[in-house]
């Protein structure tokens, strides 16, 4: 018989339609009568993975805890949690996976700007809560009609620098000051923050950007030289903790001793830094002294105020249900806490009838009432998906624990825009002590 | 005329295989083939740089990041369609690979490799400094948006991934249709001179400048559609087309065979699937994170290396030698 190609050609087009046809699903994935799949991807290996790949384990432990006692309406809630390795080509692949192979319900505290900025789009247009992201980016959350289905996990990183840059203002009035900054979406959000507080910066001189994630294998010397040439007395960074970590080795070599420096909370981890340090030969007791006098920010309690209600009931749960291979207590545990906490008070919420829609709803309706170890209060309307809209100040001392600034611990609020920052009067409602959250 | 029929039956039943294939499995598959079939056009010019004409580039990825941009600039500022904009997005990379390959031709072996090295280093402080129109460290957002309603009404339901390879197939079919057609073609002979032996293609009458400089074109040509593809399942920037990317296509176009299309074809499955199949091997032994995160690139460094000592030629050329060897057993 003769070969013509056409012929099988066709053949096969028509043999592949009939099998296109793929039938309606019925109801959301994800849930079922006994379980609950959330999915989250974050860098577990590569450079910006240090501190960050500990906060899944502290999110599934204390969903452990819950399931132990129940789970969501009798719901087990299973995390699954995928390695993009802070690449963003890597993170569109781990995203389909979870989303057509894992079946999640619905994402939460995935981490990164650049790489959620792939995928916010098709988790949107997909209808797929994407709850309690690990990125600050103003551009994420101050719209909800272009992102309908993503809502913060930190406060905005423009919140935290204008409140940081009004504190700066006030204190140093007469200090010369810079900044260190990646040079994505969150150093740009900062300087904006800061700007918008009133400090004034020049490129080239008083403002010295990096590209990010390049901290470690190209370092930050002439950065730092810049900023030590124009004399900068007080330098704020606004980057992750390893830059903070390189930036104190980096000003020793350089022999720059700034008055004060300010880092903005996702790079003043007390553990990471510490734990970069020891990677260098830098014994604990040297680097908690490095870390002694910075200021920093944040939205919940230190995770060394063992006093704190929320914060013994974290690390009790912690030290039961956490079976990573780090489960050191910190900050980056506290923080993966908190939003299981909050995942678990939503879907508490949401009520027995669980679909991704009402759970959208309830975020916008009734998402303001929820409530974390966090002292200021969370955003969430239909009209904003920001999460905390207030930052306390505080200073390292030589135990490497944040302790306020002043006399007693100050919250401060304000908005992602031109809004003036005032003190705060949220007052944080107690944990249960069970430590699960009840529905509003 | 008889070799462009016979390449365009191939391309034609390669498109419907694909097509078939594509309706059997999942979304998440249908994904990773969309993402095959973008790398397999990459890989392609590799395999027409080093394998045809013996040129080493260790940044292709940057080759693939001009297509991308130069899509996605289109795509938003110019509000091209997508059909367009990837067509064109090639007319850019081969303007870069014309002023890479007016350097290539001066140089050779590793420093030819160094400067295409560096092009892939330099990309994020490229995208940095022009950072208003290329979006910076962040990038810019575009994708292949919602499949068309009269397919969803011809095919049924569509899933986003179904559709990136639907995006995908078609421009991967006519890669491996020019790329068949060039294997075959005559300057191919001229490149592989070139490639054996620089002076004695010159005493035979081959301008070697010139033949480098052509097949750096048509390389960054193929590189471009495939960065337009690439980009366009969400994101255009650094950390899509990082050094990592570079170093995928490579090690895909060694381990499927650096001299033939079958290889490109077998090397990017490999590099998209190879994590896949690990974690399904792997799955029932409960291991740490820490090793099931490292072991796609431990076992795609090992067979690298197992496949320049043991295969040079690649998995392709293995397969092509069994299979003589089994037609002569019978």
């Amino acid at each position: 018989m003769k070969f013509k190609p056409m012929t099988a050609v066709a053949i096969l087009a028509v043999g592949a339609l009939s099998f296109t046809a793929i039938p309606a699903q019925a109801a959301d994935p994800g849930v079922t009568d006994t379980e609950i799949t959330l999915g989250m991807q974050l860098p577990q290996t590569g450079a910006a993975s240090p501190g960050y790949n500990k906060v899944d384990d502290a999110m599934r432990a204390y969903f452990d805890y819950v399931n132990s006692k129940g789970g969501v309406y009798g719901r087990k809630i299973t995390l699954v949690a995928k390695d993009d390795k802070y690449s963003a080509g890597l993170t569109i692949s781990t995203a389909s996976s979870l989303i057509n192979e894992s079946n999640v319900f619905a994402m939460v505290g995935s981490v990164g700007t650049q790489t959620h900025s792939a995928v916010i789009k098709d988790l949107n247009r997909r209808g797929i809560p994407d709850l309690f992201v690990n990125s600050g980016n103003s551009a994420f959350y101050t719209n909800p009609s272009k992102y309908p289905t993503t809502f913060a996990g930190l406060g905005t990183y423009v919140v935290e620098a204008k409140i940081l840059g009004k504190y700066i203002k006030a204190t140093y009035p007469d200090k010369k000051v810079g900044i260190l900054y990646q040079s994505d979406d969150f150093g740009k959000n900062a300087i904006q923050g800061f700007t918008t507080a009133g400090l004034v910066f020049t490129p080239g001189k008083t403002a010295a950007g990096f590209i990010a994630g390049t901290q470690g294998s190209l370092g930050i010397t002439s950065q730092l030289k810049q900023l030590q040439d124009a004399g900068v007395q007080v330098v704020i960074i606004a980057s992750v903790a390893s830059t903070t970590a390189i930036a104190a080795l980096t000003a020793k070599a350089l022999n720059y001793t700034p008055d004060k420096w300010v880092v903005m909370s996702v790079g003043s981890d007390a553990t990471t830094f510490q734990t970069i340090l020891y990677t260098k030969k830098i014994m604990p007791a040297q680097s908690a002294a490095m870390l002694a006098g910075i200021v920093s920010a944040s939205h919940a309690p230190s995770p060394g105020e063992a006093t704190d209600e929320y914060v013994a009931a974290f690390k009790k749960i912690n030290d039961q249900f956490n079976t990573g291979t780090d489960k050191t207590w910190d900050n980056n545990v506290l923080q993966g806490m908190n939003i299981a906490y909050q995942t678990v008070e939503a879907l508490m919420g949401t009520g027995k009838n669980l679909t991704r829609k009402a759970l959208i709803n309830w975020m916008n309706t009734k998402g303001s009432t929820l409530t974390s170890a966090a002292l200021a209060p969370v955003g969430f309307s239909s009209k904003t998906h920001e999460a905390y809209t207030g930052f306390w100040i505080g200073e390292y001392d030589a135990t490497a624990v944040l302790k306020p600034v002043g006399a007693s611990r100050v919250v401060y609020t304000t908005d992602s825009a031109a809004g003036p920052v005032t003190i705060s009067t949220f007052k944080r409602p107690a944990i249960s002590a069970d430590a699960l959250p009840k529905a509003a | 005329m008889f070799k462009i029929r016979r390449n365009a039956s191939i391309a034609i039943a390669f498109f419907v295989f694909v097509f078939a294939i594509g309706t059997f499995v999942g979304p998440y598959n249908q994904g990773q083939i969309a993402v095959a079939l973008t790398l397999f056009i990459g890989v392609l010019s590799i395999n027409i740089l080093t394998g045809l004409s013996g040129q080493l580039s260790l940044g292709q990825g940057a080759l693939m990041a001009v297509g991308g941009y130069g899509c996605a600039l289109m795509m938003i500022n110019a509000h091209l369609s997508m059909w367009l904009a990837i067509p064109l997005s090639l007319i850019a990379s081969a303007l870069v690979g014309l002023l890479l390959g007016l350097v290539a031709a001066k140089l050779s072996g590793p420093y030819l490799a160094g400067t295409t090295l560096v092009l892939a280093l330099a990309m994020p402080t490229v995208a940095n400094k022009f950072d208003s129109i290329l979006g910076g460290d962040t990038g810019l957002s575009i994708d292949t948006g919602m499949p068309p309603t009269w397919l969803s009404k011809v095919m049924g339901d569509i899933a986003i991934e179904q559709w990136n390879l639907y995006v995908s197939l078609p421009f991967a079919a006519l890669a491996l249709f020019f790329a068949a057609n060039l294997f075959t073609s005559q300057s191919s002979r001229r490149w592989r001179a070139v490639r054996d032996h620089e002076s004695a293609a010159a005493l035979v009458g081959i301008n070697v400048e010139r033949t480098k400089i052509s097949v750096f074109v048509i390389s960054s040509a193929f590189a471009g559609v495939a960065g337009a593809l690439y980009g366009l399942r969400g994101l255009v920037g650094p950390s899509v087309f990082a050094i990592s990317l570079s170093l995928s296509l490579l090690t895909g176009s060694i381990l499927g065979g650096l001299r033939s299309i079958a290889g490109a074809g077998l090397g990017s499955v490999i590099i998209v699937f190879l994590p896949d199949w690990i974690g399904k091997v792997i799955h029932p032994f409960s291991l740490s994170d820490q090793v099931t995160n490292y072991l796609p690139a431990f076992v795609s460094g090992l067979l690298l290396v197992l496949t320049v000592v043991v295969n040079p030629s690649g998995l392709a050329a293995l397969f092509a030698k069994i299979f003589r060897f089994s037609r002569v057993k019978r």
